[in-house]
């Protein structure tokens, strides 16, 4: 059963104009989310892991476009073939998406329960009444009182329910495939730590597949049963999160997991990554894009970008690493 | 040093025609920040943690209690006279984005406050300059590359050392960091708060961290003390690394039971402490304030609010009645693991 991956990405391309001309937000990315599990994708700003996941529901925001690839989802097909209405259906049903602050995205002039209602009708929901109920059990669930939370309006909810509320309003349609963008930003460390559990229990029970992007690797470290990590609009790293987390292959996973001040463990090995993070216009052009920021960088590196040594369950792009496994 | 006093501060709230009860954002709060020290609150967002740094900066006032600065008593001055006492404490804002003016070049944010700093010290252009660039070399930028850019055209790590650096102008004695990372790319945060940290030998500041990560916590106060704050309360104080290794109070527990755990490097704390339930601000429970979330809360929690050390102890001071040590911070896995 957990053989086919339920999404499939291949040599995704997004370009997004600029004064330098087109350059690729995303840049040749493939990825499999594989059926039942949590995939976590980690990446700094503009490493294009938002932009990743939109195109998951082929929705690039203006003026960004896709170029070249295919976002296969089962039951669905090439997502970014389809047309409008099909897109309308299989956004909500298939795919729920919670997008990044997504707690201040509620609208704010009507109650939750209007709201879902509003979501059900625009997908053609007849049972409205068996509809609402299951929004109820899901809202409980989440550990919410439904009652409460149907008649209260955003500004009644804390930070930690309404990110809840934009969970139940992602999965009231019963999609199968959950994506959730920062789920966990500007919140605090329990509400935070109440939400991943949340997202845990919705998973297992729903049996869903999930993708959590965040920035903070200790989120995807702690939920995700693989993670991929994006730098520059490549996934330079992708594996199993126990392995990545171990013995990362990749020196920028290596550089992040060094740059975490962390809890256990002896504090003053930590140690800042050097340079800064390039932005569209000063990705290099040749070469491994990670290259002015890396320590182990070698005149291969200037030549060609790398190309993706598999080993065993784990994937990664990168000359010297593929040299030490070698 | 910086001393407060029980400081207390409530905001008014309007509830209607009955209640005009207000939210006591500080219930009496007691705190040492040493000459070179490092000190850092934790706590939930709503907890009193920024302002306190607010007042500190003399961004806000306080209702009761009293802020000794330098030897003067805040509370005994007229808000104008404080001015100068509160110069010796600089805020360094969460958001680099918003903090400097966008239509400066880095060189004239700088220089205007240097500008009267060198009146004051009657010094000329020369000093203003070499100051400058001084500052700029502690906070580790390239005068060369950063002094005629504008704050757009630097990163959001650089545009924080400039910050820091504008800071420093005054000639601070403590340096109040509010969430100073968090809008920070991920792999850039290490740096400043490293900066932060070498900012107390280097020239000499105390640095105040506030903040809700406690592993940030741990990395900039390192050997300093660590003050957790609850609802306005302090509930447990002491060396950072002790209340981090080894916390007595149930709220401590359950922050640091909600950090994330690695898989792969880390193992959870077997003994993870969970509150039975969210904050309610609204409720003003007669004994512990934690008490209506704690899971290990007895009768006699009930009853009064307990003092902080007032089981004893130095070196860690808390406000349990009926602390016990849990394991609830994780702990690294073997070497190999995977």
């Amino acid at each position: 059963m957990a053989d086919t991956p339920a999404v499939c990405v291949r040599d995704l391309m997004v370009m997004f104009p600029t004064p330098d001309g087109p350059l690729p937000a995303v840049a040749g990315v493939s990825l499999d989310l594989a059926r039942g599990q949590i995939t976590g994708l980690v990446g700094e700003s503009g490493s294009g892991k938002s932009t990743l996941a939109l195109t998951l529901l082929n929705a690039v925001p203006d003026p960004g476009q896709v170029v070249s690839g295919s976002v296969i989802i089962d039951d669905v097909g090439d997502v970014l073939t389809l047309r409008r209405p099909e897109l309308r259906r299989t956004r909500g049903a298939r795919i729920g998406y919670v997008f990044q602050a997504s707690q201040n995205s509620l609208n704010p002039l009507k109650p939750v329960g209007k709201q879902l209602l509003d979501l059900g009708r625009s997908h053609g929901v007849r049972d409205l009444r068996g509809f609402l109920h299951s929004a109820r059990l899901l809202i409980d669930e989440m550990g919410l009182d439904a009652e409460r939370v149907l008649a209260s309006y955003q500004h009644e909810l804390s930070g930690g329910m309404r990110q809840r509320v934009g969970i139940v309003l992602a999965l009231v349609l019963n999609a199968h495939v959950l994506i959730l963008d920062e789920p966990t930003t500007a919140l605090d460390m329990l509400t935070q730590a109440s939400v991943l559990e949340i997202i845990r229990k919705v998973h297992a029970q729903r049996h869903l597949t999930t993708l959590i992007i965040s920035h903070d690797v200790g989120v995807v470290g702690d939920l995700a049963d693989r993670m991929a990590v994006m730098y520059a609009g490549r996934i330079v790293e992708e594996g199993p999160t126990q392995e990545v987390l171990a013995a990362p292959k990749h020196p920028y996973t290596r550089g992040l997991l060094t740059a975490m001040p962390r809890i256990t463990g002896d504090i003053t090995e930590a140690r800042p990554l050097p340079g800064r993070v390039p932005d569209l216009a000063s990705v290099p052009r040749q070469g491994c894009v990670f290259r002015p920021r890396c320590p182990l960088a070698t005149e291969v590196c200037g030549t060609a970008e790398p190309p993706v040594t598999v080993l065993g369950d784990r994937r990664f792009a990168c000359f010297v690493a593929a040299g030490e496994a070698a | 040093m910086i001393e407060g006093r029980s400081i207390t501060r409530t905001f008014a709230a309007r509830r209607g025609m009955l209640g005009r009860r207000g939210v006591q954002a500080l219930r009496g709060v007691d705190f040492t920040i040493p000459d070179r020290g490092a000190v850092s609150f934790i706590g939930e967002s709503g907890c009193g943690k920024t302002t306190l740094g607010r007042i500190l900066c003399g961004l806000e006032d306080f209702d009761g209690g009293d802020l000794i600065v330098a030897g003067r008593s805040m509370a005994g001055l007229k808000p104008g006279q404080r001015a100068p006492y509160h110069r010796r404490i600089q805020l360094i804002h969460q958001d680099p984005y918003s903090a400097l003016n966008p239509t400066r070049t880095i060189g004239q944010i700088l220089a205007a406050p240097l500008a009267l700093r060198a009146g004051q010290r009657g010094e000329d252009r020369g000093w203003l300059e070499q100051r400058r660039a001084e500052l700029l070399g502690f906070v580790g930028l390239d005068p060369d590359y950063v002094l005629p850019r504008y704050p757009h055209m630097l990163s959001g790590g650089m545009r924080q050392r400039v910050v820091i650096a504008r800071a420093l102008t005054v000639d601070p004695d403590v340096l109040v960091a509010d969430e100073a990372v968090s809008m920070i790319d991920v792999s850039l945060r290490l740096g400043i708060l490293q900066l932060l940290r070498d900012l107390r030998q280097a020239v000499g500041v105390s640095v105040l961290f506030i903040t809700h990560d406690v592993a940030t916590a741990r990395y900039v106060g390192h050997g300093g003390q660590l003050y957790v704050i609850y609802r306005g309360t302090v509930v447990e104080q002491g060396d950072t690394d002790t209340v981090i290794q080894h916390p007595a109070h149930p709220y401590t527990q359950s922050l640091l039971s909600a950090i994330p755990v690695l898989r792969g490097i880390e193992l959870p704390g077997p003994e993870r402490v969970v509150p039975t339930g969210p904050l309610d601000e609204r409720s003003e429970p007669p004994g512990c304030l934690f008490e209506p979330r704690c899971p290990f809360a007895r009768a006699d929690c009930r009853t009064a609010p307990p003092e902080l050390g007032q089981l004893g102890g130095t070196e860690q001071r808390h406000a349990c009645l009926h602390p016990a040590r849990r394991s609830v911070v994780a702990v690294p896995a073997g070497t190999g693991a995977g």
